[in-house]
């Protein structure tokens, strides 16, 4: 990095710092952002505090939403009745992106990982509770990723609201589309096969 | 340069780290190279390569290469050994599997040979695969894990008068001493946990029973409770802290689960 002005040289540190960043990279950035317009490099830095300043978590799925509420909850041809639970906002807007789903959600912001000291205390379950106690809810769809910490989580949630005698649903597990069978891991066999349905 | 050697092993992953944008590094715990960490390159990108492997409590046959006995291992492949699925499908004995596995993690030393806990470890996670979730079966693991790791609590007579066992119904076991100590010795210790002579007695039978004959040994409520206790409270004095997989267990408790 020597050679560059402070400035420059500043600038090059803040983006390495970026995951998947490299200086190399970063410095390939800052050059970029060294030759545009005084007004494209305005936009970009008022994008970033922007962000920060605007963007929080909606106060009843957790989602991340400009405002009080997220675009999902705000919307009123949703189905409220219908909750599904995911990890994190990137797995909503993936469902989101599928077009299929009209329900609502609920992020927790990770999932169980007991050797990793997360327990239900750092996920919103104790909201979740909360919010299937005060509406009503006829369906829970856990989305939680299948790893061993989504699946823990899973039977977690599958506990503690059934016995508030709420209908829940596991999303279903199997091949990719357009995937082949011989290339598919043991785990994921096995449950196509459990999970497989009449045609 | 030194040129990279390659190992093939079999191993229990204990913890996964993401690393960067698409790594995962993974703790593992092998009989032949103590506990192992080694760099799983893509893992979290494609899952393909290690094909959802690389799992808490898995059991794999890894391929792995390093220059050096201390640097960290690229891990090459790996091969599904077990996924324990009655574990996992189980949300008790899943608690009960990371507790195994962080208090493995706690007593395996680095990069040394380690047959006798790789082999508890597997023994134990084959029992909870194939049994229910009991109390007894946490507390003959960790006095099996104690002994094996060189932190055998003295349990066969007085550490203070040396009067073997037996001659009196209750004791009194002091974390500070790793041992018991007779009411006639020291009536009085304040960080002594009082603990029966049948506690005890359960104890010393878990800890030298076969292991496929540990499903028949159950524990009176007394015993669950003294012996929980005695063990719990020794364990955190020799770790001094708390491990977090109780921490979570405990927050699990109180959402009345
Ligand atoms: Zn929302
Ligand atoms: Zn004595």
């Amino acid at each position: 990095m020597s050679g560059y002005a402070l400035p420059i040289k500043r600038l090059i540190k803040e983006l390495s710092r970026f995951p998947g960043i490299g200086e190399r990279t970063a410095a390939r950035l800052a050059n970029h952002i060294l030759r545009a317009s005084e007004e494209d490099a305005r936009r970009l830095a008022e994008s970033i505090l922007d962000v920060k300043r605007k963007i929080r978590f909606c106060s009843v799925c957790f989602n991340l939403a400009e405002g009080e509420i997220c675009e999902i909850c705000a919307d009123t041809a949703r189905n409220r009745s219908v909750i599904c639970i995911v990890e994190e906002p990137d797995s909503l807007i993936a469902l989101e992106g599928s077009g299929e789903y009209q329900g609502v959600y609920h992020v927790l912001h990770g999932a169980l990982s007991p050797l990793d000291g997360i327990g239900p205390e750092q996920l919103r379950i104790r909201e979740l509770l909360d919010r299937v106690a005060g509406n009503v809810v006829e369906e829970v769809i856990v989305a939680t990723n299948p790893s061993v910490a989504g699946e823990t989580t899973a039977l977690l949630l599958v506990k503690l609201l059934k016995e508030r005698g709420i209908k829940m649903t596991r999303i279903a597990l199997g091949v990719p589309v357009g995937g082949d069978l011989k290339y598919t891991d043991r785990m994921t066999l096995a449950k196509c096969l459990e999970f497989r349905r009449g045609v | 340069m030194n040129a990279r050697t390659q190992y093939r092993t079999e191993a229990i992953v204990l913890r996964l780290l993401d690393y960067g944008e698409s790594d995962l590094i993974v703790t593992f715990c092998t009989a032949e190279f103590g506990k192992l960490r080694g760099i799983a390159k893509g893992a979290r990108r494609s899952r393909k390569r290690f094909a959802n492997a690389l799992e808490p409590f898995s059991r794999l046959q890894i391929l792995f290469s390093r220059r050096r006995p201390e640097s960290l291992a690229l891990i090459e492949s790996c091969d599904v050994l077990s996924h324990f699925p009655g574990i996992r499908a189980n949300l008790e004995k899943t608690f009960t599997a990371s507790y195994l596995i962080d208090l493995t993690d706690q007593f395996t030393p680095d990069d040394k040979n380690n047959e006798g806990l790789f082999q508890l470890l597997n023994d134990f996670l084959r029992l909870l695969e194939g049994g229910p979730a009991t109390e007894g079966l946490l507390r003959f693991f960790e006095i099996r894990l104690l002994k094996l790791s060189g932190y055998d609590p003295v349990l066969d007579h007085c550490l203070v008068c040396k009067t073997p066992l037996g001659n009196e119904k209750a004791y009194h076991f002091n974390s500070g001493d790793g041992g018991l100590i007779c009411t006639a010795c020291r009536p009085d210790s304040p960080d002594a946990l009082p603990v029966s002579l049948g506690t005890i007695r359960m104890l010393l039978m878990g800890r030298e029973m076969e292991i496929d004959r540990l499903g028949r040994l159950f524990l009176s409520e007394q015993s669950a409770e003294e012996s929980r206790r005695l063990l719990a409270h020794f364990i955190r004095h020799l770790l001094g802290r708390e491990l977090k997989s109780v921490h979570v267990l405990n927050e699990i408790r109180r959402l009345g689960i």
